[in-house]
């Protein structure tokens, strides 16, 4: 009863504050680059605005155009349910590393379908980046879990991101802890991979995706992302500081949610950071980036194995 | 009880006979129905009898046990069963699809003489399963490498008889090394049944395992579509009707399979470390080298070839893994390897099968092969389309369909070995985990590329001409159903097939510590797409829409401005270029004589295969050129060929004796 009711909680509380998270990277990146910036909270109104405009679909669209908002923000939702976010034993036992993986996979996918279905040259030409990028960063992936699972002695998420395991638990797992950073920019679309700021053709990844999609749809979409970051945002602050164990009542739910604010600024502040002070790479430089996630967590694994 | 159930068996084997004989009967199409209608009747005969083992393994069903000289030749055990039932399974849906199939087909195909090999094929692979001696065992096999050669020029175009004759070539080559390795085992006798040839093989010398292994390895593994034997898979399963490719696929190749396993565990003694090690080294090449060819691609069924050249070389690197385990006293990884590797083999029939039969019908719809002519397809035809996407999901082994759960067993077997004592051990471990991820992201690419591309967008091609028949979308959504089946009930299956040590509850899996519930990750998944649209449904009531164009800067957009599958996989190309070494070239031609900027570009891309440039064709050439050389004593001296004749003679009574 007391896991549903903690599960509740964190599933609302991850999805209010997605948006802010987004807004809030926004408004320290202008605030870095020396310029005003829109008010974090822009977000809110943006999602509202979109979710209230008319739909306007590509004539060439099939059944699956309409499937796929559905299915990427199912899947965010997914991430923020069985993830522990909030406590540390928060989360379903039951998924565990692979299960992430092939989710996340799942989710690009689809947001691959939907821009390949849209029939326009912007859509195919990102759905091409967005599945090489998703292809090349499996093992990555993979490599990095299994690290944490390594140290963790399980492979449930769980054990991996929660119950008082740090990056400074294992010393190696400073070497899987960064290469989880640049997962973590792979996929959810940030410099140096892609630039979510831009609709310029030859840089735009996931923007080029979402193009034909418009009202209710590109709000869902919108949405999807920005919960899909605020999740990994989570996750890597889990890896820094202990979160409590869930138990109900007002210090320790408060002391979660503190933490979970904390967290999102902290990591949306370095985002921001990371973001201004460096350029994006060239799309056929993208396997040297691969390959530095890679050999950064594989070697993790290794010295865990070793030390 | 018994005595029903051998009765069964023995009958089915007798349908697929009749319904080869039925075939022979005229060009009517009554004929061809009834073949069909009595292949079924086999398959679910078949079926029956499998399951009957699946319940009681402790006691296999044998046959013909009358023929006492060749007793026990044919026998069913759990083992066997496991691939009599995909057999059986696949055979009914092959039956079911071919009747509308072949019937659009008619003029090009020879029907009765097609049926009628279909069921001579069908019959080869349950001789081959049922049969534990050497003499059976090569008589099946021989029938099934011989009907599948007929079947693959079935349309008796040019390029099938090419891949016919490659296909011919390289299937004799390994039923020459099986026949040697099962002769040099049994010291020569042909009619040997297993288990005796199991108690020889375990005081043989240790040279002549060695060589029988290695020829058994070939043998199977250029059957199963191993790397650098597999230069005739990618050519003949194109050219056969599609029905065709998906028991050649899906099927055949396990039969391969089921041999090599067979002979590993049933009558080889354990092998070491190195061979071990090598068919470890030899599945993951082809894994690898297959998923690139898979992603870059452009012709339908090539694609799938090489994606089961990919999912076979995973096969064979969970079984090399497997035994590298047993070697070194890793109980619990042998265990879990080989069982990941014959749920993978059963999820990996389910779904190729599938994949193939829809490859067929959208051939027949856009009248090619091309994945660039190709497109728009889910417009036309949403529940082949939907059919499809399960298909092509599960293929690329994502949750929550069967081959996620083959590979999650698998990974979660490695994973949990990682610290072995030896660092060498897990090295070998940590490769193999690595290279299988990375063989897997490749996998959704291709994946993705074959469904999105043929079904997705405006068509790049012509109109659709011909909409699939009912009895070919059933087969199709069966398919479908089975891995997603197969995925929520694998712990159920893996009772069944003997791997109930990997599983926690009738509900849950379990590798090690670990567990997962197939179920649950479905309904949460379910749960949550669910939710969405509930909540979208809440928040936003807007319903009117408007249909328009896509954006393409303003400029009118036609079905040529799409992505094509070339251009998808160009970052892959590019990335992997060194092992691909794709020729790309650009030619410029003036266009008008007085102005240098007007002119037109021709860009042509070729696909090299690396084994057949650098390995098959130099070879060929060497021998060709040797050839040349023979020649020279080739006089047309009638008494020089008569000392030959006579040296011959000479040499091979001094050999013999």
């Amino acid at each position: 009863m007391i896991t549903i009711l903690m599960l509740i909680i964190q599933v609302i509380l991850v999805l209010l504050i997605a948006p802010f998270v987004t807004g809030l990277i926004r408004w320290f990146k202008a605030r870095l680059q020396g310029r005003q910036g829109a008010s974090p909270l822009l977000m809110y109104f943006a999602l509202l605005t979109t979710l209230k405009k008319e739909h306007v679909i590509s004539a060439s669209r099939s059944w699956m155009f309409r499937f796929v908002p559905f299915m990427v923000l199912g899947v965010a939702v997914f991430l923020a349910l069985s993830l522990p976010l909030v406590f540390s034993d928060g989360g379903i036992a039951h998924v565990d590393l692979f299960v992430l993986a092939g989710v996340l996979a799942l989710s690009s996918v689809f947001l691959v379908f939907g821009g390949l279905d849209a029939a326009t040259a912007f859509g195919g030409m990102g759905a091409s980046r967005e599945m090489t990028l998703a292809a090349l960063i499996e093992p990555a992936v993979l490599t990095t879990f299994a690290a944490f699972a390594t140290v963790a002695g399980s492979a449930s998420v769980q054990s991996l991101f929660g119950q008082g395991m740090t990056a400074l638990t294992h010393p190696a797992l400073l070497l899987s802890f960064s290469a989880l950073i640049l997962i973590t920019l792979a996929e959810n679309a940030r410099y140096p991979v892609d630039n979510p700021a831009t609709h310029l053709e030859l840089t735009m990844v996931h923007e080029a995706m979402v193009l034909e999609y418009s009202g209710p749809y590109l709000a869902m979409l919108e949405y999807a992302s920005s919960i899909k970051l605020t999740v990994f945002l989570l996750v890597l602050g889990n890896l820094v500081w202990i979160k409590p164990e869930m138990y109900l009542d007002a210090p320790t739910i408060g002391l979660g949610v503190l933490g979970v604010l904390v967290s999102v600024c902290v990591g949306s502040f370095v985002l921001a950071l990371l973001e201004s002070s460096m350029a994006k790479m060239r799309f056929f430089r993208m396997q040297e980036y691969m390959s530095i996630a890679f050999f950064l967590a594989l070697s993790g694994l290794i010295l865990i194995l070793v030390v | 009880m018994l005595w029903l159930s051998e009765n069964i068996l023995f009958a089915s084997l007798l349908f697929t006979v009749l319904s080869g004989v039925i075939a022979l009967g005229g060009r009517a199409l009554v004929f061809h129905k009834l073949s069909q209608i009595l292949l079924v009747v086999s398959g679910i005969l078949g079926l029956s009898a499998s399951f009957k083992i699946f319940l009681a393994p402790e006691r296999g069903l044998q046959i013909l046990v009358e023929f006492a000289e060749f007793s026990p030749v044919f026998q069913l055990d759990l083992f066997g069963a496991i691939f009599f039932s995909l057999i059986s399974f696949v055979s009914i849906l092959c039956a079911i699809y071919a009747r509308p199939y072949v019937r659009s087909y008619q003029e090009t195909y020879h029907v009765p003489s097609l049926n009628a090999l279909v069921a001579a094929f069908v019959l080869g692979m349950q001789i081959v399963i049922l049969s534990h001696s050497t003499l059976a065992f090569m008589t099946g096999w021989e029938v099934m490498s011989i009907a599948s050669f007929f079947l693959v020029l079935s349309d008796r175009s040019q390029s099938a008889i090419r891949a016919a004759l490659l296909y011919l070539v390289m299937t004799h080559l390994g039923a020459a090394a099986l026949l040697a390795a099962f002769l040099l085992l049994s010291q020569g006798s042909l009619f040997i049944d297993f288990s005796t040839l199991a108690s020889m093989a375990w005081i043989a010398p240790s040279w002549l395992l060695w060589t029988c292994f290695g020829l058994f390895f070939f043998g199977f593994g250029s059957k199963a579509g191993i790397a650098p034997f597999h230069v005739w898979l990618p050519e003949a399963h194109p050219a056969a009707p599609s029905h065709i490719s998906a028991f050649m696929s899906g099927v055949m190749l396990k039969v391969a399979i089921y041999g090599f396993l067979r002979v590993l565990l049933f009558i080889l003694p354990p092998i070491g470390t190195g061979a071990s090690l090598v068919v470890l080294g030899v599945g993951l090449l082809t894994a690898l080298y297959g998923v690139l060819y898979a992603v870059v691609d452009r012709d339908f069924k090539r694609t799938l070839a090489f994606s089961s050249i990919e999912n076979i070389g995973l096969i064979f690197a969970m079984i090399g893994m497997a035994f590298f385990a047993a070697d070194r006293g890793l109980d619990g990884l042998y265990q879990t390897a080989i069982v990941a590797a014959v749920f993978f083999t059963i999820a990996h029939a389910l779904f190729k099968t599938g994949l193939f039969l829809v490859s067929g019908v959208v051939v027949r719809a856009v009248h090619t092969r091309n994945i660039e002519m190709m497109g728009g397809l889910a417009k036309r035809l949403p529940g082949l389309s939907i059919s499809f996407c399960v298909l092509a999901l599960a293929a690329a082994s994502l949750p929550p369909f069967g081959p996620f759960f083959g590979e999650w067993i698998f990974f979660q077997g490695l994973l949990q070995s990682f610290s072995t004592t030896s660092p060498l051990v897990s090295a070998v471990l940590i490769f193999t985990f690595a290279l299988l991820a990375l063989v897997g992201g490749l996998a959704i690419f291709a994946m993705v590329k074959l469904f999105a591309l043929s079904m997705l967008a405006e068509p790049r091609g012509k109109e659709v001409h011909e909409l699939p028949a009912s009895g070919e979308l059933l087969s199709i959504g069966v398919c479908a159903v089975a891995v997603l089946v197969l995925g929520i009930y694998a712990p159920t299956v893996l009772t069944l097939i003997g791997g109930v040590s990997l599983t926690a509850s009738p509900v849950e899996l379990a590798v090690g510590s670990a567990t997962i519930q197939p179920s649950l990750i479905l309904w949460l998944l379910i749960g949550c797409v669910f939710l969405v649209w509930v909540g979208r449904r809440l928040v936003s009531r807007v319903e009117h829409e408007r249909e328009y164009h896509g954006w393409d800067c303003g400029q009118p957009i036609n079905a040529s401005m799409e992505y094509t599958a070339t251009a998808f996989s160009a970052p892959i190309r590019f990335f992997f270029r060194l092992i691909l070494r794709t020729k790309k070239q650009i030619e410029t031609r003036p266009v008008a004589a007085t102005n240098p900027w007007i002119v037109s570009h021709t860009s042509t891309l070729n696909l090299r295969s690396i084994w057949m440039d650098y390995g098959y064709i130099p070879a060929g050439r060497f021998l060709l050129g040797t050839a040349q050389h023979v020649k020279r004593i080739q006089s047309g001296n009638v008494r020089f060929y008569l000392l030959l004749i006579f040296v011959t003679l000479i040499l091979t009574l001094w050999i013999a004796l």
